[in-house]
């Protein structure tokens, strides 16, 4: 472990913990698609997951915000834990921002009121205050001049980064990204990826699914390599890149990189 | 939105073809080869014969077309006293203002280019000659006539608009056309005789063969500039203070037929002194009271406390039905419907939940609602003032107009709710909905019509009566709202997981999700099912005939043959009613269209 690294997991190791995974399993009818994970993301980290598909990546970051429901362990958000109780869901929900792969935006909605509907509706804020904070947002991830349109009239890149202007007026503490580049054309995956990283430079908390290697490299204070629902290893970047430990990470970079 | 209203002409759309080009084009499309020939000469000739044989219908040997032109205000309001006319005409000028604000306030703006009108003018013109040469031998002249001059002046100005027009693109604005129909109309108003005769308060009012139609041409003439003007009015006014003036719409739209109905038409005698002793303290205890209540619980984290209060008043309010039946202890219906009003309102004051400007929006919200329902139930339970001779006060093409409108607007909501229960995760919604939904359908109409106007009343508790209109409502409403139910479910199984998940990933609640993310897309794409069913709705009030209501059909069919000036005269009722009909259903149709592509346009997808 080189020096860098070593100062990077002692001040992850003074953070506070922003999201805790116990032993978390989840089954789809027999199928068990997570098998007691572990895993802590810390305050203003970085976590970047990888693994083959089916690895149940995917379903761990929809556990976070509960769109799938974990049978056992447990998984405590920012000091919440999920229950059954909707009022602690729709308090996670409302600190946790999700980005999906398929963007997921309102489609009757133009791209202003995509971004105010949340603030206004969840977080009680007045239509003027919310849309000036879109408008914020929108300079931020670049588009404001598309503030009118609809989600159809944009391109993939553009809805994605609506997608992500969304999430972020709700003020969210976490972020969980859902294979965000996944879905596009490759020449829109930059500028999705920009904001990302732009995004991680401000501090904010991501839990960020992808095969974006050059990001993960570049951005991830720490990556999560899973297969066949276990997590297989934990480490830096440099760690991951440079000296894994396991023969299945190893023969997953090998393949991808 | 105002890029979309214009709907700008495909820039691609060939120009149509000057008159060198259209030989050219009849021999490229209908001539081009011995069968096309064939093909072309065939069906030319069927359609040609069909035209023949439905003009031989229409003027049959010994049709009188003075059966329906002199029973027109029968068919329109049946028996309604010919003292109190002007009460349809007041009626009809409210509905009018709304409808010509509306257009405006919607900026409703379908284009008409110039090209098409010159090219529509020359069909017209083209029909009405090849009719005119179609004519049975036995058609009254003025018929052939009037067909010959409007046939030559149609091809003459259709081809005079077009040649100034040339190639253009010129739109004819919305507000002119309106102008222009409306013009047309009174133009026909003052210068065809129609006549008005027939069952008015039970008297003949007429000498055969005299008609008299001077009462309506002024009323007319006054109703059609209401209509230019409004519609100036509404785009004016639309523009400054639009959202405000189209909220308000929206509202008359939903009170403003029951205010016509049964205010201005029925005119109810009000019994002061019960009013001011009972109705007023009454209205206004659940205005304050239930506004105190709705303040109190949308503040933000008393959503446990609101369930809890919401419960316990639905409890009370289903206990209070419950009574009623069972003649336990008397309460007014007013009171009963207040409850379970309030219930509902304060469980979902949660949804509502916010800071204080939104509370006292809230709050003020259900002292409108209270104060709109409360005067609206007064003044349907009150007796009338109008001297009615034969029991319906509504009849003919109002009746129609009426219960189909209200069975729309009732059975919608009640749908939605439906096809969500069916489609909700708790078995018992789901069960309880998809029985109702089956049962309904697999029932004829007439047999719940029937139910509702003859067993019904039966079995309603002592003291509670149901009117023959409103168990026809009634009926018709349960039946139309498991078809609208079914209609909706297929558009809420379009909107995909990914529109849930989105919406729960933002926090919102099950009901915002519902009412902001999936109804709205899903009703988008059940427009045209829900339009169909209301078509149908609107043609199946004429079962309302069997079951005792006097709508245009039982008018047309048993009525008006029954006149000893018309005996035996069904065809000619029949078919203006059939045309009647045709001519609102379609108008329907199109506007659906016209709202889906609209709708379409805006998402650009």
């Amino acid at each position: 472990m080189s020096i860098a690294d070593q100062a990077l997991t002692a001040d992850l190791a003074a953070r506070d913990d922003m999201i805790v995974c116990t032993g978390v399993s989840k089954w789809f009818d027999d199928f068990q698609a997570l098998k007691g994970v572990d895993v802590t993301v810390k305050d203003r980290e970085v976590m970047v997951v990888l693994g083959p598909s089916g690895s149940g990546k995917s379903t761990l970051i929809r556990c976070i915000n509960r769109l799938e429901v974990h049978q056992e362990g447990s998984i405590v958000v920012d000091g919440i834990e999920l229950t059954n109780d909707t009022r602690n869901i729709e308090r996670i929900r409302s600190e946790v921002g999700m980005v999906f792969q398929q963007f997921n935006l309102f489609p009757h909605l133009s791209v202003i009121d995509n971004i105010t509907l949340a603030p206004v509706w969840v977080r009680k804020k007045s239509k003027v205050e919310a849309e000036q904070k879109a408008m914020e947002l929108l300079e931020r991830v670049g588009i404001p001049e598309q503030a009118q349109k609809y989600p159809g009239q944009l391109s993939g890149g553009q809805q994605q980064r609506v997608a992500i202007a969304r999430s972020l007026a709700m003020e969210p503490k976490v972020m969980l990204f859902d294979e965000p580049t996944s879905a596009l054309d490759p020449e829109m995956i930059a500028e999705v990826l920009d904001v990302m990283k732009d995004l991680a430079r401000g501090g904010m908390t991501m839990m960020v699914v992808t095969h974006e290697m050059g990001f993960a490299r570049e951005v991830a204070d720490r990556l999560v390599f899973m297969e066949s629902g276990e997590v297989v290893e934990v480490g830096t970047p440099e760690h991951f890149f440079t000296n894994p430990q396991e023969e299945r990470t190893k023969l997953f970079l090998s393949q991808i990189l | 939105m105002t890029d979309v209203m214009t709907s700008p002409p495909p820039a691609t759309r060939p120009a149509e073809p000057s008159s060198g080009s259209a030989i050219e084009w009849v021999r490229k499309n209908l001539f081009s080869s011995v069968g096309n020939t064939i093909q072309t000469l065939l069906f030319t000739g069927i359609t040609l014969g069909l035209i023949r044989a439905i003009l031989g219908q229409v003027f049959y040997e010994d049709a009188n077309w003075a059966s329906v032109a002199t029973n027109l205000r029968l068919l329109m309001m049946y028996n309604y006293p010919s003292d109190q006319i002007v009460r349809v005409w007041v009626s009809a000028a409210i509905v009018l203002l709304a409808a010509g604000l509306s257009l405006g306030a919607w900026a409703v703006e379908p284009g008409y280019q110039v090209r098409r009108l010159g090219g529509h003018l020359v069909g017209i013109g083209i029909v009405s000659l090849v009719i005119r040469v179609l004519l049975p031998e036995h058609t009254p002249g003025v018929v052939a006539t009037v067909l010959v001059v409007v046939g030559v002046v149609s091809v003459l100005l259709g081809v005079g608009v077009r040649r100034l027009n040339g190639n253009s693109d010129r739109v004819i604005p919305f507000g002119s056309l309106i102008a222009g129909i409306c013009a047309l109309f009174v133009a026909i108003v003052w210068f065809v005789p129609f006549g008005q005769y027939g069952l008015v308060d039970g008297t003949l009012i007429a000498e055969s063969g005299v008609t008299v139609a001077s009462s309506t041409k002024v009323p007319w003439t006054v109703l059609m500039v209401i209509v230019v003007v409004s519609h100036r009015i509404g785009l004016i006014v639309g523009r400054i203070i639009g959202s405000a003036m189209r909220r308000a719409l929206s509202a008359f739209w939903v009170v403003g037929p029951a205010f016509i109905i049964f205010v201005v038409l029925r005119d109810p005698a009000f019994d002061w002194a019960h009013v001011w002793s009972t109705d007023i303290p009454m209205g206004a205890a659940f205005a304050i009271g239930g506004a105190a209540l709705l303040y109190a619980t949308t503040a933000p984290g008393r959503a446990e406390i609101a369930r809890a209060v919401g419960a316990v008043i639905f409890a009370g309010a289903l206990f209070n039905w419950v009574a009623a039946f069972f003649g336990w202890y008397p309460m007014l219906q007013k009171a009963r419907l207040s409850f379970l009003l309030l219930a509902v309102a304060v469980l979902l004051a949660p949804a509502f939940a916010g800071d204080r400007a939104t509370r006292r929006r809230v709050a003020t919200m259900w002292i409108v609602a209270i104060a709109v329902i409360h005067w609206l139930i007064t003044a349907i339970n009150t007796e009338s003032t109008l001297v009615i001779t034969a029991p319906p006060f509504l009849g003919g093409f109002v009746l129609t107009v009426g219960i189909a409108y209200y069975v729309m607007l009732a059975s919608f909501p009640l749908g939605v709710l439906l096809s969500l229960a069916r489609t909700s995760r708790l078995p018992i919604f789901r069960v309880m909905s998809t029985a109702y939904i089956e049962v309904i359908r697999g029932i004829p109409l007439i047999t719940v019509l029937f139910f509702f106007s003859i067993m019904l009343p039966l079995f309603l508790p002592k003291g509670m009566g149901i009117s023959d209109l409103a168990a026809v409502f009634a009926g018709y409403t349960v039946f139309s709202a498991a078809y609208m139910a079914e209609n909706v479910r297929g558009g809420l199984q379009s909107v995909r997981r990914g529109q849930y998940e989105a919406a729960d990933a933002l926090g919102l609640s099950t009901v915002q999700r519902t009412s902001l993310i999936v109804l709205p897309q899903a009703l988008r794409v059940s427009i045209p099912n829900l339009v169909g069913q209301a078509i149908a709705v609107f043609k199946e009030t004429s079962l309302i005939a069997i079951v005792g209501g006097f709508d245009l059909l039982r008018i047309a069919n048993s009525t008006i043959p029954n006149q000893p000036d018309f005996l035996g005269q069904k065809r000619p009722g029949l078919m203006f009613i059939s045309l009647l009909y045709f001519v609102f259903a379609y108008t329907m149709s199109k506007s659906s269209q016209r709202l889906e592509a609209r709708l379409k346009d805006a998402q650009a997808r």
